[in-house]
Order: structure tokens, then sequence, then C-alpha cells
């Protein structure tokens, strides 16, 4: 049976000319990239893809994600302030404010300001510019309104620096390190 | 392209690259001839077998769940044109030659010539019921085992088991009909 198999096993080639009416016959056929639009976002394909490709798309998902809860975040508060209004009237009267001390230990600064959301995120406002107290240590006392607040440091009007004794804010601006303020209403 | 994996050349295909598939003609062309030729009988009816073989591969493309294993998903569709295009061959009681040239050259050799006894072998598989030559073919000249055998012609191992024993036993049968004459 050996002697049958290996008799069948040599090679059989065909006429060559087959490749050409092969050719011939698929190019009737409607090419697939111009199949349906259906057939296309059904069939699974492979795709290769290169670490920086990995780095753009995570970056790009990122930023999508961040506007996607800022706009989120805006809208829910744009609704609810009506319904708001109508259930708490005496928060539509201003916001009071409290005076918050803030502190950071930076022995090589030549200058420390601070920023926020209650400052418009402005470094040069005369009334959040930190003086020096020795040792390194700068602080500056400030009023700042009632409520939920991001804020951070700027030295030397460059670096931006969180507070360290302060948590984290979720939302940081893209890069910039904020830290997380809720001033309670004094009543 | 001669060097890229079948995934990679399927992949240009279904990208719209309709000559890339000239490439994976070529490189099973002659693989496959083999098998169309054992078991149709004749070069004629193996080649409109692996055109139209290559044909509907082409078309269902989309659909071959594994590109690595193209090559694999693409014997399974010959071997169903194959029994197909037998079932209308017996249908149209045609008497079939393995080979002109060979049955040509045949004839005028001495019977103990090498091409004669591949003409005794090849006229004695054509006498095989289809379901048997096909079972000895996969098993024994395409050297599959029989789990891809059953996963290929969707027939249980121990069925196939049969059909290449009685196979064996009626190949040995004919050739000794022959070599005692």
């Amino acid at each position: 049976m050996d002697r049958i198999a290996r008799e069948l096993r040599q090679p059989v080639r065909v006429s060559s000319s087959l490749d050409d009416r092969v050719m011939s016959a698929v190019r009737q056929v409607p090419p697939h990239a111009r199949a349906s639009l259906w057939s296309r976002l059904t069939t699974p394909r492979s795709v290769m893809v290169t670490p920086l490709t990995w780095g753009v798309l995570a970056a790009s998902l990122a930023l999508f994600a961040a506007l996607g809860a800022a706009h989120a975040y805006q809208d829910v508060h744009r609704a609810a302030a009506p319904i708001a209004k109508a259930l708490f009237p005496k928060a539509d009267t201003p916001q009071r404010a409290q005076r918050v001390q803030f502190v950071l230990v930076a022995p090589d600064a030549k200058k420390v300001a601070v920023v926020g959301d209650f400052n418009g995120w402005d470094a040069s406002h005369a009334a959040f510019q930190a003086k020096h107290r020795g040792g390194g240590v700068w602080s500056v006392t400030a009023p700042v309104p009632v409520g939920h607040h991001r804020y951070s440091f700027v030295v030397d009007d460059s670096v931006w620096v969180a507070d360290p004794t302060a948590p984290r804010a979720v939302d940081n601006d893209f890069g910039m390190p904020n830290s997380a303020l809720v001033v309670p209403n004094p009543e | 392209m001669e060097g890229s994996s079948d995934a990679v050349i399927v992949a240009r295909v279904l990208r719209g690259d309709v000559e890339a598939y000239r490439t994976l003609v070529e490189r099973y062309r002659d693989q496959y001839a083999r098998y169309a030729v054992h078991m149709l009988g004749n070069r004629e009816d193996a080649e409109e077998a692996l055109q139209d073989a290559f044909t509907r591969a082409y078309r269902s493309l989309a659909r071959c769940e594994d590109p690595e294993r193209f090559s694999a998903w693409l014997f399974r569709i010959l071997v169903n044109r194959c029994r197909t295009m037998g079932a209308r061959r017996g249908r149209r009681a045609r008497t079939f030659v393995v080979d002109e040239s060979a049955l040509t050259s045949a004839a005028v050799d001495h019977p103990a010539d090498g091409n004669a006894w591949r003409e005794e072998i090849d006229r004695a598989l054509q006498r095989l019921r289809p379901e048997q030559r096909e079972a000895f073919l996969l098993k024994y000249v395409e050297e599959l085992g029989y789990d891809e055998m059953s996963r290929l012609t969707g027939v249980g191992v121990s069925a196939l088991k049969m059909r290449v024993m009685r196979a064996c036993d009626r190949l040995r049968e004919l050739l000794s009909e022959v070599h005692s004459a």
C-alpha cells in the first residue's frame, strides 16, 4: 500500500493557463472593497498598530472623555439650575465667601501665587500673591466663595504645583496638577 | 508578495487588490491539482474543479474565518467540488482515462515498466467507490490525520477508517488481479 501511495504522491502539474482562467473569472466578481457597507462592518479583520499609534489613540480617547465629561457637567448644571432655584430660593442669593489660607513650602522659589476657578486662573491676581514667611514657607490668606473649587500654586510664574496637603482634583485640565478645595457655608 | 503569508494576501484581496489573488492561485494550484486529478481521474475535470474552487473561494473570501489557514479552507471547497463533479460524472456514465499522455506511452510499454504500473494504479483507483477513493486519497496521499479528515469531510472518524480499510482491500484485490493475469 505504501508503494501505491508513494506513486500517487508524485507531483501533478496542470496547465499554467489555469491561473489566467481563474483570474479572469474572479475579475468578473465585484471587488471585495466595494462590498456592501454592512458586510464590511460585520466582517472581522486584523489590524496592526505600532506603539506610537496606541499612544495617540489613548491620548485621543482621554481628551475625548475629558471634553465629554466637561460638557456633560455643564449640561447637567444648566438643566438643574431652574429646579434648584425653585426648591432652594436662598441659593439664588450671592454666595458668601470664607477666608482661606493657602500654604506652600518652596525653599527655592522666588515668587508663589495661587490660581483657581475662584480667581479666573489668574496668576497675577493681587489678592492671591503669597508672601515668604521664612524657612521656605509661602502663604496667603484670601476670600474664596463657598463651594467646591479647584486650584493650584504657580511658582516663579512658570511651574504649576498642586497643594501637597490637599486632595488632588479629578479633572487636571489636561496636564496641569490641580487640588480640590471645599469652602463650607458658615451657617 | 511571494513570501507573504496567506493571511496578508487575503487581507490585500479583501481591501480590493484583486491581482493579489494570483499569488494564492500559483501557491496552491499544483498542490491541490494532485488530489483533483486522482479523485476525478482526468486533468480536464480536475482543472474545472480547481478553477471552480478558486473562484468560489474568492467570492466567499470575506467569510474565511481564519485566513492563516486559507489553504485548509480552500481544500475543503475543492473536496466538495470534486464530490459534486464526481456525482455529475457518474450520471453521465463516462469512461475516464487518467492522463492521456501516460496512457499513450503505457500502451507500448512492458507491464513491468513504471508507466504501466502507474496506469494500473490509476485504473484501480477509479474503480473504487467515490467515498472510498476520497478517504484513501486524504489518508495515504494527502497524509491527513483522521480528525482532520473528519473536519474536512463531515464524516465520522469510524466511518472514515472503515472506508480507508475497504479502499485498501479493494486496491490490493484489483492490483493482484492485474499481476496474476
